[in-house]
């Protein structure tokens, strides 16, 4: 039973140590690594998939290059959109 | 062999070349340590949750914290309606994990550093949020695609965007994985490979690169297990809370 008042003890202050801990670095991001690989990726996939909805649509519709010049100026505006958004979401 | 960086992403078939009709679904070196990861992981939890004590032993200890953390997670960015879905997280999130960390034993084979594997990954997680969607809000899930405050002269341009920056979740979510597994394990060999190549005078400073190319390579498969996994509670948080 002592061993068990000591953890009781032991837990309770690691406890506050750790409040006190996440108190101070509340609004610090886990790893600014990953915040930029996040935001570098956004941008390219939206570009990308734009472009590919633009090839698919020339196809179908035999207009070659009309679909693919105007989804991918699309795509790279949804790529910006999405890039603002995770940004404002870190902020957070 | 070791000289080309790029030879160890090689999948090759471990036994007999089985056929589904015209499907190659032979058992790789892929397969196996795709099957490897989740046997660990089972092991594991197996172990962690054979004895239930109050003061754990270490692989207990490791198995609640890794509950705690992915609940944490969840309930951070997700909130308490997506506790349903705690268990296809947590399961996501130790699968790639462990393929990552596995992937870092030399001479091992890394799953996650093939597109293909992440892209289903992200695929499945894709599908399953859109169905999870619509079966919460029945139509009302299409208002995703239209912004609050929008002029209805601009909203046609605007739902293009939308959708295809929805589409784009699935592609930025495993291209990040893959991009960062394979890139890492590349830039290992690289560094590797100069060593060899430097020799005894001279490649003693590639070969402190890579020891700590090596510890960062470590922080990366977790960091990317971990994004994948927040990520797939962001989306999922936009499927169960509607707002715009």
């Amino acid at each position: 039973m002592k061993k068990f008042e000591d953890l009781k003890t032991r837990l309770r202050i690691a406890k506050s140590k750790i409040d006190k801990k996440s108190i101070n670095n509340n609004n610090k991001s886990s790893s600014s690594l990953g915040i930029a690989m996040k935001l570098s990726t956004e941008m390219v996939a939206a570009v990308v998939v734009g472009t590919i909805i633009g090839f698919i649509l020339d196809t179908w519709f035999d207009s070659k290059p009309w679909f693919i010049i105007i989804f991918f100026f699309v795509g790279v505006v949804a790529g910006i959109t999405n890039v603002i958004r995770s940004a404002k979401l870190m902020q957070k | 062999m070791a000289a080309n960086p790029m030879h160890q992403f090689n999948v090759y078939r471990i036994g007999p070349e089985i056929k589904l009709g015209t499907l190659d679904i032979s058992f790789t070196n892929a397969s196996l340590f795709m099957a490897l990861s989740s046997l660990t992981i089972i092991i594991l939890f197996f172990l962690g949750i054979k004895k239930k004590t109050i003061i754990p032993n270490k692989i207990q200890l490791l198995t609640e914290l890794s509950y705690t953390f992915v609940s944490k997670m969840i309930s951070d960015t997700a909130g308490s309606k997506a506790k349903p879905y705690f268990g296809l997280i947590f399961s996501l999130f130790m699968f790639v994990l462990f393929c990552n960390m596995l992937g870092m034993i030399p001479y091992s084979f890394t799953v996650t550093s093939h597109i293909i594997v992440t892209f289903v990954l992200a695929a499945f997680i894709f599908i399953g949020v859109t169905i999870i969607g619509f079966l919460k809000h029945g139509l009302g899930y299409l208002k995703l695609f239209v912004p609050s405050g929008v002029p209805s002269l601009l909203l046609p341009l605007i739902i293009v965007i939308e959708v295809i920056s929805y589409l784009s979740r699935p592609v930025s979510l495993s291209v990040r994985l893959f991009a960062n597994m394979m890139a890492g394990h590349t830039m290992l060999k690289v560094f590797g490979g100069f060593v060899i190549s430097l020799g005894l005078i001279g490649g003693w400073l590639p070969l402190s690169f890579s020891v700590a190319l090596t510890g960062l390579e470590i922080l990366v498969a977790f960091l990317q297990a971990y994004v994948f996994a927040i990520l797939t509670c962001i989306y999922l948080n936009d499927a169960l809370n509607l707002h715009h």
